[in-house]
């Protein structure tokens, strides 16, 4: 698997909204598009590679699993207190990671909201969902180029075209929506190789999928392993791809989970809609946007009721078994997306909304047991420091951090998180 | 006692070295061992380092007749001085306080307005006369990004049972930055009560030479703790940091009684308490209440933080607690949720302090066993299961000694709770009392272990003097003890390292990366100039809430 792949370029074809180029590699075919007129090759001489391992925890980084991680993180700069930010799931997470601000300046508090205006709950995947510019956006005008190797539909949509190059995730598995580490690391090196950006953006999404798709029980374990095996795989072969082609003394590589992971037995399973719906000022004025560890719940009702009403949906809330607390959106800085309560499983629980069987997977994250992820800073570049350092570092740390790296100034009113180097 | 510390300027300090500092005529200035010793017999002692503060502690014997626990002698006036040099030329803080026989002599007050993170000298005047010199480093600034944190550990030291030969191995080590003391500083035993090995050898005997009850026994306790010349030289090393245990008061003891006080001969548990903590708020370098002052209140709990690598949490796990649960037919008690260990506002107070991002070590100073010690452990389903037809059983399965947090589950439970709901990382409690030396997991369920995971970990020292379980059943080391041990491990998986035989002492070393635990065993309590050597190390690595061996020692 880490022997040189033989890649080259089957054809490129001009589309209304960029370049389409399609690269074999490895005896499979790569698409990417990039924007019309995108600069031929990187403005810096130092490359920053986002590397992130979506769902991985912190002590699963070790030298018999995980033994490519566990180099990199023990020849770089290792955080050991790194926490995801609330709500600990994916898109959030990627969002505060590419903008460095909280989602209450984002519009991105979750994976899944409840949208008002349509009626429905849903994902938020498209690009009209991020309201702050990311470093992504923020790097291209400044002249740099940059890339998105995102293993995750949803994620691919979230951040769309704002990359000069993205990858067009495929092939993608149909049960978890994303794409397996494998192809997911040969795109990142076809895009390095064949683009070579100043900043590339990569989920891997195995470990995170494998743990929420499998229903066994009894071979989570085994299942879990496989995917820490096969993701480090696959960052040793990205790692060295960048030392074979005479990268790795200006690269820096930012490596990080967006949020940990958590597993229930099936009957630990918290449903809120029927008890809030048996409630009868409440019934039928609810809506709860499941995220697996957290509940988002919307006051549908008459504006004039809400504030009586969701008190007593705390209420409600606070007597189910499995939940851990109740806070206001504010409180976590979500923004008015996240609706009017935000409420917690503990550990070895989860949420099943509206009904029962909606969520039947052992494996969920979003709520606090999640927060904590390795996150670790290594590369040859001489930017990257050699230790380990006490600050707590987040997910919404990481823009500050790339941008810091090629001089871009901080946004207007400023990053909600800082520079780690 | 008022305190009255001066600010000293450089202008001052210049002036020290040529004519002396704040009407202390340094010429003349009688510093022979043989003066010092007349006034300053139970030596010096820090504690309780703060990034600009730390408790300086003395006693002065004003005249012969000015005994411990006596109530005789003169008020005394004592002078402080903080030097950042040895010969005490370039002094940054002084001043002067009162004693009287009411405190029985002690003079403990705060050293403020201190640089972070410094080494620094500080002595006591009394007529002309100084005191041995003591040292001192103070804790890094709160927001400090400190790279490594050195502590020596002990506890559980009964001079009638050998010498503290493990303090003087601690006092030479120049690498620490304070001493962890976890309680059992001393013992309320009177001579042949308990001493060394099977028969209760008195290798010394404990003054008074009965049981301590009153005020003035406590005092002269402490006092004879105190004039022992390798406990003195440690607290002149190094500053401790303490939590006490049952012995500071009496056996076994909680909040409203214990199994060595009879009310019937030795009157109000209440009053005895009183005594022996009004006693250790004199003698002990610690802040108890908000302040160093006497009378401010009786609350050891507190914390102290190295900067952002690490904050210590001392707990007070005998001033709340219920009574213990006898073994026998009231077993399932202990996991009666009524009872507690740690009272409502420590608990509360102790989740607060492991939960938030202040530091990315959690330390708790911890004066008993919190990791399950059961037989068996049972899965947490299961022990609900059988008791819900029962009732006879504790929810985590019988264990060998309630006096610990197994004679406490529901608060054990509680906090275990915590931990794993909140995702709280890097959690080690570090623990005295059990007289060996321990490392173990904390398992979510010990019956399930280890698929159910782990919360944090636990290291525990060993005993500097007092008996261990070979001490008790008079065998060999490495004999009967071996058994024990492997039972233990058997039924509790989540235990890793345990040790029934040795004495010691243990260095914990903190960096970003891991903690480790050193065990050092001395080679006899009964020979005064004993040898030590490194037994074992265990660690735990950032991240990962197990312990594992370390392949090699500290330094």
């Amino acid at each position: 698997m880490c022997g040189r792949q033989e890649s080259g370029v089957r054809g490129t074809a001009l589309t209304r909204r960029g370049v389409l180029t399609a690269v074999s590699a490895g005896g499979a075919s790569y698409l990417f598009s990039s924007a019309l007129g995108a600069p031929a090759r990187a403005k810096g001489r130092t490359r920053v590679y986002v590397l992130v391992v979506d769902g991985c925890r912190p002590g699963e980084v070790n030298r018999l699993l995980t033994p490519n991680l566990a180099a990199l993180r023990d020849g770089g700069l290792d955080f050991p207190q790194a926490h995801s930010m609330p709500v600990m799931e994916t898109i959030p997470n990627h969002v505060m990671m590419m903008t460095g601000v909280r989602p209450d300046r984002s519009g991105v508090p979750a994976n899944a909201v409840y949208d008002g205006a349509e009626g429905n709950v849903r994902e938020l995947d498209r690009p009209t969902d991020l309201r702050f510019p990311t470093v992504i956006e923020r790097l291209g005008r400044a002249g740099y180029t940059t890339g998105t190797v995102l293993s995750k539909e949803y994620l691919h949509g979230i951040f769309g075209e704002r990359a000069t190059h993205r990858w067009e995730p495929a092939p993608v598995v149909p049960v978890s929506g994303h794409a397996p580490d494998l192809f997911t690391v040969q795109a990142a090196i076809t895009m390095v190789e064949r683009f070579d950006p100043d900043l590339l953006f990569v989920n891997l999404g195995d470990i995170d999928r494998l743990g929420h798709t499998d229903l066994t029980g009894t071979s989570l374990q085994l299942v879990r392993q496989t995917a820490l095996l096969e993701a480090d795989l696959q960052v040793g072969r990205f790692v060295g791809m960048l030392k074979r082609t005479g990268r790795w003394e200006r690269s820096v590589l930012v490596v990080l989970a967006d949020h940990s992971m958590d597993w229930s037995l099936p009957h630990a399973v918290v449903s809120l809609q029927p008890r809030l719906d048996a409630v009868p000022e409440l019934a039928g004025k609810v809506v709860i946007a499941d995220n697996g560890g957290a509940d988002l719940l919307y006051w549908t009702g008459p504006a004039a009721e809400r504030r009586e009403a969701v008190a007593r949906m705390r209420e409600v809330a606070l007597t189910h078994e499995g939940v851990l607390s109740v806070h206001s959106p504010a409180e976590l800085r979500l923004g008015p997306e996240a609706g009017d309560l935000v409420v917690y499983c503990r550990a070895g629980w989860r949420f099943s909304d509206p009904t029962f069987v909606d969520n039947p997977i052992p494996g969920n994250h979003g709520h606090p047991v999640t927060r904590p992820i390795p996150l670790f800073i290594a590369g040859g570049s001489p930017l990257v420091r050699r230790g380990s350092s006490t600050l707590t570092a987040r997910t919404v740390d990481v823009a500050p951090t790339v941008g810091a790296v090629f001089g871009l100034p901080a946004p207007r009113q400023g990053y909600d998180g800082r520079n780690l180097l | 006692m008022h305190p009255h510390d001066v600010p000293v300027d450089r202008r001052t300090v210049l002036a020290a070295g040529t004519a002396g500092v704040a009407g202390v005529a340094l010429v003349g200035l009688a510093t022979d061992a043989e003066a010092a010793a007349r006034y300053f017999r139970h030596g010096v002692a820090s504690g309780d380092p703060m990034p600009t503060s730390v408790i300086l502690w003395t006693r002065v014997t004003p005249t012969q007749a000015a005994t411990p626990g006596s109530g005789n002698g003169p008020a005394a006036t004592v002078t402080w001085q903080v030097a950042t040099d040895a010969a005490f030329r370039r002094i940054v803080r002084q001043g002067t306080v009162t004693t009287t026989a009411a405190r029985d002599h002690t003079v403990k007050l705060d050293a403020t307005g201190l640089r972070p993170a410094t080494d620094y000298h500080y002595r006591f005047l009394h007529r002309g006369v100084a005191s041995p010199a003591g040292r001192v480093r103070t804790a890094p600034a709160a927001d400090a990004d400190v790279a490594g944190l050195r502590l020596g550990v002990a506890s559980c030291a009964n001079l009638q049972a050998g010498w503290f030969a493990a303090y003087r191995h601690l006092a030479a080590r120049d690498d620490l930055d304070a001493v962890l003391h976890l309680g059992d500083y001393f013992y309320e035993y009177g001579p042949g009560q308990y001493g060394h090995g099977f028969t209760d050898l008195d290798v010394r005997t404990h003054q008074p030479p009965h049981e301590t009850v009153t005020l003035a026994d406590y005092r002269q306790r402490h006092a004879q703790y105190k004039s022992d010349p390798d406990l003195q030289a440690l607290h002149a090393r190094h500053p401790f940091i303490v939590t006490w245990d049952d012995h500071e008061v009496t056996n076994d003891q909680w909040a409203e009684g214990a199994e060595n006080h009879q009310p019937g001969t030795e009157g109000d548990f209440a009053v005895r308490r009183a005594a022996a903590q009004r006693a250790y708020d004199e003698w002990m370098p610690v802040r108890m209440g908000p302040t160093t002052g006497l009378g401010d209140g009786t609350r050891l709990f507190r914390r102290l933080r190295f900067g952002r690598l690490a904050e210590l949490s001392l707990l007070d796990l005998r001033s709340h607690r219920s009574g213990q649960v006898a073994l026998g037919p009231g077993l399932p008690g202990v996991s009666d949720p009524a009872r507690t260990i740690t009272g409502r506002a420590q608990m509360e107070w102790l989740k607060s302090s492991l939960q938030d991002d202040r530091a990315v070590w959690k330390l708790v100073g911890n004066p008993v066993m919190i990791a399950p010690v059961v037989f068996p452990p049972l899965p947490a389903d299961l022990a609900r299961g059988i008791n819900d037809v029962t009732g006879l059983l504790p929810e985590d399965g019988i264990p060998y000694n309630t006096d610990q947090w197994d004679g406490y589950t529901a608060d054990r439970r509680e906090l275990f709770r915590h931990l794993r709901d909140n995702g709280v990382q890097n959690t080690v409690f570090l623990t005295g009392d059990i007289h060996s030396g321990w490392a173990c997991d904390l398992p979510v369920d010990a019956g399930t272990y280890p698929l159910s995971g782990s919360v944090g970990t636990e290291l525990v020292c060993t005993s500097v003097t007092s008996n261990n379980l070979k001490d008790i059943t008079g065998t060999p080391p490495r004999t009967t003890s071996v058994a024990v041990e492997a039972a233990i491990q058997t039924a509790n998986r989540h235990v890793k390292y345990l040790n029934f035989d040795d004495h010691g002492f243990s260095v914990l070393d903190v960096t970003p990366e891991r903690v480790q635990m050193d065990w050092f065993v001395v080679s006899s309590r009964r020979d005064r100039i004993a040898g030590a050597w490194r037994a074992a190390s265990w660690q735990t690595r950032a991240g990962t809430q197990r312990v594992r061996p370390a392949a090699g020692g500290i330094v």
